[in-house]
């Protein structure tokens, strides 16, 4: 090991001398490539990031940041700031300000920047606070440059390098070094970075990555999202700490185990009186299932949601002990102390932590990190499957996590035994709504519709919520998820949310005065009433990411018309059937005894597929818009 | 009808005097109830406010103190964040406000029995929160749907000449409320209220022994106070607050002859041009000699010079976001430093505008984020623009804006009207700011349609004013693709191409629009005939008015006037068979028209149509007409044309 230093040493020499030389022009926004330019709010210069680990408890950061801002909207791509707290301490941090021709025209001190709570507004208390550059830009471009040097014991917490993060800043270069002095067991894991132009150089106890001349990315509708697609190298050592707390981990396994002992351990306590309760209200009930669900309904009705997070509360649970007597926590906190109760009625269940959040993000199987995960969920085995439990909902019904948290792996953390798990998927025919309708029309072009609509899955997910809402908060969900109704009136609703079924149903009376447009002696009107998509995705000239639809739906309508008294059928589009490999669209119309009876199906099903599909889906999604579009003609009978 | 009206509050107030509650004691009713029946979908409810305002002189000197018990009832769990309480405390560099007595508990009903669980001292966080503020933040232990929350505690202000609003309405309806404010006699304060809510105070004189003072004592009670909900186009919810602002008039002592400060808006603009920044500051010239003379130079007249001074100061100081009438740098460091806050930009201009010799003098404002100024006031006039006055003609300017022009402001100055500062004609007062002129869209189609459906065009657009304004700001730094993407997705997914925007980046003249369109399915070809609606996807499709009634004026930024032209051309072999009917549609008292025309000459269709919203608010009265008004627009455009083959 030691021979590999000196050659080190000098590799580092050698970069530094090279940037240096070219440093002068970076301040000066003329020597830009053209290329990063255009379609750019700023371009990186050049981050330069050397991070140190002299041992599993000391961390040194160095960062120079030199970014040119083109216009307004590239002013968050400066990054002028740190977070600290007790074990994270800035050493020295500062700014110069450059006009476009590369003069300096400020400098910012220590003592100028801004220093503030790092709370956001879903917690409490934390004790982390930022200290952020203040410079008004009073023309552009402009350039700055940010050097900040911290220092840390988390070595649990080692910066992911990630040089693109977000739309329309292009990189002209950038340098991430890290050196393991200590040689706490180097670990790392590369994503997305086949089709970069980057120099490498790792070793058992370094890691060196250059990318130069990076153009920015631009958004992009049904792309996957930009953390799926930016290039990273996450990092983590074997043998780290995390605000004073050790631990050894190479793998998941190991890292649940550090997670169990040192975090979880001893904290599940409750009073002898809850206790009391909780065995009150399983005894008389066999399946563990049963006295599980029992549980997590206490628990809903007896705490909230309340995030303080303190040092190394950041991931270690409050004790199930207090829970129990500020009847609040966060995630950590209620989902230790849902496990505590389920403990007291003998049922197994096992604290996961996931990275929550609609895009569904999995923790990498074969790389281990503190980094990855934000959130917390309990696992309950049932047979040879999970129920899971999301114990900081206070409203989801009892195994049914929802968009949260679905469909991804997270880590179980069990004693000696921890393994990465996929939650519950909902597939696509599962994500259900069925709209049914009876509908009338009055004499002056409106109609009247009883209709009755149920969803489930994932569509539950997204409309069990109404019914917590005012009336005047539900009539105008109506209004405007028939926003192609003018005029829409509703005249009565009901809803039933059943939570053992996971079924929402909204029985409901409409009308719009001028649904029918009529001509002469024709009504012309669109028979799919109550379910028109007009979705179409937006167009690109040159398409440039993949196509990910993240979830698929399953819609069904059946809509039957009176057919008025002394009018006939004049025309009716003849009925439809596409399929392919992103769905099913279908409708047909029939004529029955004076009734119309309009039946749809719309199955879009969740997929990856590469950025030539593109085009192939948008025009499936316009046929079905036009078909979605289709009417029918009334002619009165002379 | 009055005298009973009066007679009946008088009762109640009696009655609410009565039964003020205990802190830290609840009756079992409120906790058994389950919901609010004035309004059944609040998530939770103040069952009862107490706050008393007055003034304590001690070792450090005369304080504001304010005291509150707040009682609070939650229903269900939409209520729980009710139950945090985050307190925002001033601080400047020498003092600050200090909380302390925080006391609270939460009360449940468990099996009858009333359960009381206080909040421990532990769960109290204080955090440096910005470099204005400290943060005390806490919320209740053991909350549940049902439970009633007793939260008491103690705000004490060095601060004492600003008198905090007195808030009467929340997000959550109020059953009982009581105020109190106590000012020591010789403290004057003018107490304005607000709000549509009707109440009204009852003034007493009475000895307060702590400060061996008479001191003057204003009571407000009032019950079961609605929620204040947000609503769209409305300039600012909390100038429709039910509350109570305060600002110092005058102190008196005895034997001296006191100090006066605002009565009248007169008072007002003397007050502040009697400051430094506004007597001294805008006649020194020295600091811009050179450049100024080159620029007004060749400019023939005092309107030549005011544009290119305007220019001048919009190119050379750049506004730092930050209001104010009075300056942060200075005239001196604003022009060194290229930037500074209103006034430094806005002052500048004036004191550049007099240097070349036109009467040019601040006018101070209130911007709409800033509430409308309810009594004469100095404090709560936050930002000041520049007003000229040449050949008999007012200009109004303000240059912290990349594209506003004169006369035409940024959408923020349009709140009120503006106090007037011209120490050197001694004249003071208010004065009326020039509504927006009318933002003017004109849209220009010409299109093919042909028997699939499919239709292709151009459209040539123009827009002015602030219209204009807005595309520009909306337009400025976009990356094309994704402004074009959003357009068709608007537009109803047309395709765009041959897009062109002229005169986006300059803030004078008219922007034109050019652009290319292509849509398959744009009209509905059944059995033979072809539907089509001629306003194409220019059309409304969603009232925006959604709500059945509304409280507050309704506010569009600016009058506009939208016109349209369509000209399409449809295949050969087809004639008219029903048409649209022409239709006016007016909104009383001329706030409003919609005009359409749709008629077939040959094998086109020509559309003229127009929409005029002409005032830039709308009181509250009209809000029905409107609603009304944009059905009506609607539907009309939603109507169609058919077409029919012609027999051969």
């Amino acid at each position: 090991m030691p021979h590999k230093k000196p050659i080190l040493s000098i590799f580092l020499i050698l970069i530094a001398y090279c940037s240096f030389s070219q440093e002068e022009s970076l301040y000066d926004s003329s020597t830009i490539p053209p290329e990063l330019m255009t379609k750019a709010n700023a371009v990186v210069r050049f981050n330069d990031v050397l991070i140190e680990i002299e041992s599993n408890d000391r961390m040194k950061i160095t960062e120079k940041r030199i970014v040119t801002v083109l216009n307004e909207q590239g002013n968050l791509a400066t990054q002028a700031y740190s977070g600290y707290d007790r074990y994270n301490k800035i050493k020295k941090i500062g700014a110069r300000i450059f006009n476009a021709e590369g003069e300096e025209i400020k400098k910012i001190k220590r003592r100028d920047f801004i220093d503030h709570s790092a709370v956001d507004g879903g917690t409490l208390y934390s004790d982390s606070r930022v200290v952020a550059m203040a410079y008004d830009p009073v023309s552009y471009p402009y350039t700055v440059e940010f050097i900040c040097e911290t220092e840390t014991s988390n070595t649990a917490a080692i910066p992911t390098w990630r040089p693109l993060t977000s739309y329309y800043v292009s990189v002209q270069k950038d340098s991430y070094r890290l050196v393991d002095k200590a040689s706490l067991g180097l670990r790392y894991k590369e994503k997305n970075l086949d089709e970069l132009e980057l120099k490498k150089s790792n070793t058992a106890s370094s890691l060196q990555y250059l990318l130069q001349n990076a153009k920015p990315l631009a958004p992009e509708s049904l792309s996957p999202s930009l953390y799926k697609m930016i290039p990273q190298v996450m990092v983590a050592v074997e043998s780290f700490s995390f605000y004073g707390v050790e631990g050894k981990a190479k793998n998941w396994k190991e890292f649940g185990d550090w997670v169990y002992n040192a975090l979880l351990s001893g904290r599940n306590e409750i009073t002898e009186e809850t206790k009391q309760e909780v065995l009150d209200m399983t005894s008389n009930i066999e399946d563990p299932v049963e006295k599980a669900k029992q549980i997590f309904e206490y628990v809903q009705n007896n705490t909230r949601y309340i995030s303080v997070q303190v040092g190394i509360g950041g991931v270690q649970p409050i004790p199930a002990l207090e829970v129990d007597e500020l009847k609040y926590g966060d995630c950590k906190g209620l989902t230790n102390y849902t496990q505590s109760l389920l403990e007291v009625a003998g049922v197994e269940s096992y604290y996961s932590i996931v990275e929550a959040g609609t895009d569904p993000i999995d923790l990498e199987d074969d790389f281990a990190s503190l980094e990855q995960g934000n959130h917390i969920i309990l696992a309950i085995p049932h047979e040879d499957d999970m129920l899971w439990l999301d114990c900081t909902s206070q409203i989801h019904p009892f195994n049914f996590i929802g968009d949260f948290t679905d469909n991804r792996n997270v880590l179980i953390v069990k004693p000696d035994s921890s393994e990465i798990v996929k939650t519950t998927i909902y597939p696509d025919s599962l994500n259900y709504q069925l709209t049914q309708a009876d509908i009338k029309f009055d004499s002056y072009g409106g109609i009247i519709a009883h209709v009755t609509r149920k969803t489930e899955g994932l569509r539950y997910d997204n409309r069990f919520s109404i019914e917590r809402q005012s009336d005047k908060d539900v009539i105008n969900f109506y209004k405007k998820n028939w926003g192609y109704i003018n005029d829409l009136m509703v005249d009565k609703y009901k809803f039933h949310n059943d939570k053992t079924h996971i079924e929402f149903t909204e029985t409901l009376d409409v009308s719009a005065q001028n649904y029918t447009t009529q001509t002469g002696d024709r009504i012309l009107f669109k028979p799919n009433a109550l379910n028109q998509n007009t979705y179409v995705p937006n167009r690109y000239r040159n398409r440039k990411s993949p196509v990910d639809i993240t979830r698929g739906y399953l819609d069904e309508d059946v809509f039957i018309f009176v057919i008025p008294k002394n009018y006939e059928i004049e025309a009716m589009p003849d009925n439809v059937e596409i399929k392919n490999k992103f769905g099913e669209y279908s409708f047909t119309v029939r004529q029955e005894e004076g009734k119309l009876i309009y039946k749809r199906k719309l199955l879009i099903k969740k997929g990856e597929y590469p950025k030539t599909d593109y085009e192939d889906y948008r025009s499936f999604r316009k046929k079905v818009s036009k078909n979605d579009n289709s009417k029918i003609v009334l002619k009165a009978i002379n | 009808m009055k005298k009973i009206y009066l007679l009946l509050s008088l009762v109640s107030v009696q009655f609410v005097f009565s039964q003020s509650p205990k802190f830290g004691k609840v009756d079992k009713a409120e906790l058994l109830e389950k919901h609010y029946d004035k309004d059944s979908s609040a998530n939770a409810v103040i069952l009862y406010k107490n706050q008393e305002t007055y003034f304590v002189s001690s070792s450090i000197g005369v304080e504001l103190i304010t005291e509150i018990h707040k009682r609070i009832k939650i229903y269900n769990k939409d209520g729980f964040d009710k139950a945090t309480v985050s307190l925002n405390l001033y601080k400047s560099r020498n003092t600050k406000e200090r909380v302390s007595r925080i006391k609270a508990y939460t009360f449940n009903l468990i099996d009858g029995k009333i359960e009381k669980t206080a909040l421990d001292k532990d769960q109290i966080f204080k955090t440096e929160y910005s470099y204005n503020y400290n943060q005390v933040k806490f919320t209740l232990p053991n909350v549940k749907e049902g439970s009633v929350m007793d939260i008491r505690y103690k705000i004490s202000s060095p601060f004492y000449f600003n008198i905090d609003e007195f808030r009467f309405q929340y997000d959550i309806p109020i059953k009982r409320l009581e105020a109190e404010i106590r000012t020591p006699k010789g403290y004057n304060f003018n107490a304005k209220q607000k709000g549509y809510l009707s109440f009204s105070p009852k003034h007493t004189l009475k000895q307060d022994n702590a400060i061996g003072m008479s001191v003057d004592v204003l009571n407000y009670t009032l019950n079961d106070v609605p929620a204040l909900k947000e609503e769209s186009f409305v300039d600012n919810i909390d100038n429709y607050r039910a509350g109570v602002v305060f600002e110092l008039v005058s102190i008196e002592r005895h034997g001296s002859s006191g100090r006066y400060f605002a009565k009248t808006w007169g008072d007002v603009a003397k007050t502040i041009g009697s400051t430094e920044d506004y007597k001294e500051e805008l006649d020194k010239t020295r600091s811009f000699d050179d450049t100024l003379d080159a620029i007004i130079a060749d400019k023939e007249n005092d309107i030549e010079k005011m544009n290119a001074i305007f220019k001048h100061v919009k190119q050379n100081i750049k506004w730092n976001g930050l209001d104010g009438k009075y300056f942060q740098k200075g005239i001196r460091n604003a022009i060194k430093e290229k930037k500074g806050n209103a006034a430094d930009v806005n002052l500048t201009l004036v004191a550049m505008l007099r240097y070349a010799g036109i009467d040019a003098n601040p006018l101070i404002i209130s911007t709409k984020d800033n509430l409308i100024p309810f009594f004469p006031t100095v404090d709560r006039l936050n930002y000041v623009i520049a007003y000229a006055y040449i050949n008999s003609k007012r200009y109004f300017l303000d240059a912290t804006d990349e594209f506003s022009d004169v006369n035409l402001l940024p959408l923020k100055d349009y709140n009120w009207q503006g106090i007037l500062v011209d120490n050197n004609k001694l004249v003071w007062k208010k004065v009326g700011i020039s509504t927006p002129k009318t933002g003017e869209s004109q849209y220009m189609v010409t299109a093919k349609l042909d028997e699939e459906g499919i239709i292709e065009g151009n459209i040539k657009s123009r827009h002015t004013n602030h219209s204009a304004y807005e595309f520009r700001q909306n337009f400025k730094n976009r990356d094309l693709d994704a402004f074009i993407t959003e357009k068709e997705e608007v537009l109803e997914n047309i395709e765009i191409s041959n897009y062109e925007a002229k005169n986006t980046d300059d803030y004078k003249g008219y922007v034109s629009e050019s652009y290319d369109f292509y849509k398959e399915s744009s009209a509905d070809i059944i059995d033979g005939k072809i539907y089509i609606q001629p306003l194409l996807f220019l059309k409304i499709n969603e009232n925006p008015f959604r709500s059945e009634t509304r409280a507050f004026p309704i506010d569009f930024g600016y009058p506009m006037k939208n016109r349209y032209m369509v000209n399409i051309a449809f295949p050969e072999g087809y004639v008219l068979e029903s048409n649209p009917g022409p239709v006016a549609v007016k909104i009383p008292n001329g706030l409003g028209e919609f005009n359409f025309v749709s008629k077939v000459i040959g094998n086109k269709i020509q559309l003229s149509s127009s929409l005029e919203l002409n005032e830039a608010t709308m009181s509250a009265d009209s809000y029905l007409f409107l609603k009304e008004f944009f059905n009506q627009m609607i539907n009309k455009q939603k109507e169609q044309i058919v077409l029919a083959k012609a027999q051969p």
